[in-house]
């Protein structure tokens, strides 16, 4: 194991047999933070790669370059390429004289409904007006569990019970919303497996039947290697299911559950290596104020320790 | 259902070996060295793997084994028991039993299914000609006894539960104790999720097992969790007497090896397995045949039962 560690000062360039242990310890390392065991594969991979036939500069050990080499790709893994600022876009809709809406999707008790209604407490303290629509229409007590929310929060909802089309219940809800001049609409909707062809179907018709601003994923910060599947299966089925020349796929995710993991940050990289999507909000909690912005610089170090 | 997968990828693992003539070292190493990639890819956690290979291999001891040991079968057999003790703490869960009240509290993490188990294991055993009833101590989440409520109407299910009292401890003493007078052999109480990382939250969970002493406190476990599973589960084991788990959502792709972690913090058995959204969408979960599908069943159907 000391070979681990061992200092190859002198020694030419790397092979890939100098570089295999730390790798390996580096892969074990991401997976018990859980990362998905594909994505630390395809990273060590990656390192592996760009550190083959390096020279290791003097009086450094291979398994601190290995690290160095890793935490430059998880930064610039977990650094959005395109950056989305909701509160800017929410104003250049709000010019069009039209809301800017908002689906929640994800699968079953992710914690859609929850931080739907942590996004639209956020959204008042920057004095953004807010519609609730609850399209939901499936589980038992969702539309309560919303009516509550919008109650406490004095937010207006526009609700039409239970078995309703949820991709009609939406359009209406956002022809309301035109209509009163409401700034954005947030479209809660049931949870489905990624595996559900008929439920994907349903969602795919919502997304593409009524053109949101913002699709946002909501996976929680517990998942283990599914994390993969739902994200992947969830761009791919609104894809394929899709009757548009152009379908919409996810913009953005909402990671939450953040505050009951400890140091088991790694379902963060999962999501956003397969998708290439931005983390844009952190669900840490169960009460309104707990929605936080990620912190890329945090996460890599946790991930590395 | 998903972990099938896992079960071809172990028994193509151990033909890939027998396919070797001489059985050394090296042959077991990537034998084991494929299992443990399986087993994390369907989320057992970490170090669970690491002692699993680590026992096998001292079973297997090759240096030890006799020639004329039929090496492939030991090794076999070792997968085989290593898996069913993971899933097997060897002692069955507390079965309710008719016309005598029987108290069951229903515990886990947040959106792992308690609520929508809950109404599925009442349906089964109403089925079963079981008294069931349903008491929603759930007064945190917004909706939750709106969800209680409208699952036990549609199982034709009494229910008890409140929308102004805040404190779950009462509504559990006042639903347990309603539906004892009215006789009946199964009350079942959903309670709110939590996590342990917020200690008020297990200690309410404390106090209402100390008011309500169930008979069973079944903990609900979502398939899709990964290497938290371990952490959350003893920590509930910890906290209240944990003697069942019930694992949800296994329609989904996952593995669900977070679920054998979890058992094997609480060593408490599996007893049902969710499959759907709705309520029949429920089935009994057994070790031996479960573990024997796992590996593609056939040869090992010999192991069961020893
Ligand atoms: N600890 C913690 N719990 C959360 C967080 N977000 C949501 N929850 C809890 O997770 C549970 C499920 O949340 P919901 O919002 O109902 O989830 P959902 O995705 O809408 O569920 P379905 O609509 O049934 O698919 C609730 O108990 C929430 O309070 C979070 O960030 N941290
Ligand atoms: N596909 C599928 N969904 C399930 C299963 N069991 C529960 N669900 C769904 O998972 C979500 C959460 O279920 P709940 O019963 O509300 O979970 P809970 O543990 O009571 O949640 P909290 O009370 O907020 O902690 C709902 O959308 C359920 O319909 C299952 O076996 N399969
Ligand atoms: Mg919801
Ligand atoms: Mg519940």
């Amino acid at each position: 194991f000391s070979s681990v560690f061992q200092s190859i000062t002198g020694k030419a360039n790397l092979e890939k047999t100098d570089l295999g242990p730390a790798l390996k310890a580096l892969k074990e390392r991401l997976m018990t933070k859980n990362v998905a065991e594909e994505i630390a594969e395809k990273l060590c991979e990656s390192v592996e790669a760009s550190l083959e036939g390096k020279k290791l500069s003097s009086f450094t050990r291979i398994s601190s370059t290995v690290q160095a080499a890793m935490e430059d790709a998880l930064v610039r893994i977990l650094t959005p390429r395109r950056s989305i600022d909701i509160l800017r876009d929410v104003n250049a809709a709000k010019e069009q004289r039209r809301p800017y809406v908002v689906v929640f999707v994800g699968v079953n008790g992710v914690g859609k409904s929850t931080n739907l209604a942590k996004v639209a407490y956020w959204l008042q303290q920057h004095k953004v007006s807010v519609m609730m629509a609850a399209c939901d229409t499936f589980r038992a007590g969702a539309v309560e569990q919303l009516r509550t929310h919008a109650r406490r929060l004095q937010i207006p909802i526009y609700e039409k019970g239970y078995a309703k089309d949820p991709a009609a219940v939406a359009k209406e809800a956002i022809k309301v919303a035109t209509d009163n001049g409401s700034d954005v609409v947030l479209v809660d909707t049931a949870g489905r497996m990624q595996d559900n062809e008929p439920l994907m179907r349903a969602l795919s018709n919502l997304i593409n039947g009524n053109q949101p601003d913002l699709v946002l994923f909501v996976g929680e910060a517990l998942v283990g290697n599914d994390a993969v599947d739902q994200l992947s299966k969830f761009n791919q089925k609104l894809s394929d299911l899709s009757t548009s020349g152009n379908p919409r796929l996810i913009d953005g995710i909402l990671l939450t559950k953040f505050d009951t993991i400890d140091d088991k940050v790694g379902a963060a990289l999962s999501m956003v290596y397969i998708s290439g999507s931005p983390v844009m909000f952190v669900g840490c909690g169960q009460s309104y104020t707990d929605l936080k912005k990620l912190n890329v610089k945090a996460i890599v170090k946790t991930l590395l320790k | 259902m998903v972990l099938a997968e896992l079960g071809g990828r172990i028994t193509r693992a151990i033909q890939q070996m027998s396919n070797v003539t001489i059985i050394d070292e090296k042959a077991l190493n990537e034998c084991l060295n494929e299992i443990t990639r399986a087993l994390l890819q369907s989320d057992v956690s970490f170090p669970l793997v690491k002692e699993m290979q680590t026992n096998i291999k001292k079973i297997v001891n090759l240096e030890d084994l006799a020639a004329g040991h039929n090496k492939r079968r030991i090794i076999e057999q070792a997968i085989f028991s290593e898996l069913c003790k993971m899933l097997d703490p060897g002692k069955p869960a507390f079965a309710p039993k008719k016309a005598k009240p029987s108290i069951v509290m229903f515990v886990g993490l947040q959106g792992a299914g308690k609520t929508t188990t809950c109404t599925k294991y009442a349906y089964y055993h109403q089925k079963k000609g079981y008294k069931p009833a349903l008491v929603c101590a759930d007064t945190f989440r917004a909706g939750a006894f709106d969800q209680l409520k409208q699952n036990a109407t549609k199982a034709k299910i009494p229910f008890y539960g409140s929308y102004t009292e805040s404190d779950p401890v009462k509504i559990a003493v006042e639903g347990v104790d309603r539906f004892k007078k009215e006789n009946c052999d199964l009350i079942i109480v959903d309670t709110s999720g939590r996590h342990k990382q917020e200690a008020s939250l297990f200690e309410e969970m404390r106090q209402v097992a100390e008011a309500t002493k169930p008979d069973l406190v079944i903990f609900v476990m979502d398939s899709s969790i990964g290497q938290a599973a371990f952490d959350q589960a003893q920590a509930f084991k910890q906290s209240v007497a944990v003697g069942a788990v019930i694992i949800t959502k296994m329609d989904g792709h996952a593995k669900g090896g977070g679920a054998l972690s979890a058992v094997a913090a609480t060593k408490s058995p599996v007893i049902f397995i969710g499959t759907g959204e709705h309520m029949d969408e429920f089935e009994v979960f057994d070790v031996k045949p479960f573990v024997s599908r796992l590996l593609g069943m056939g040869d090992w159907s010999g192991f069961v039962d020893k």
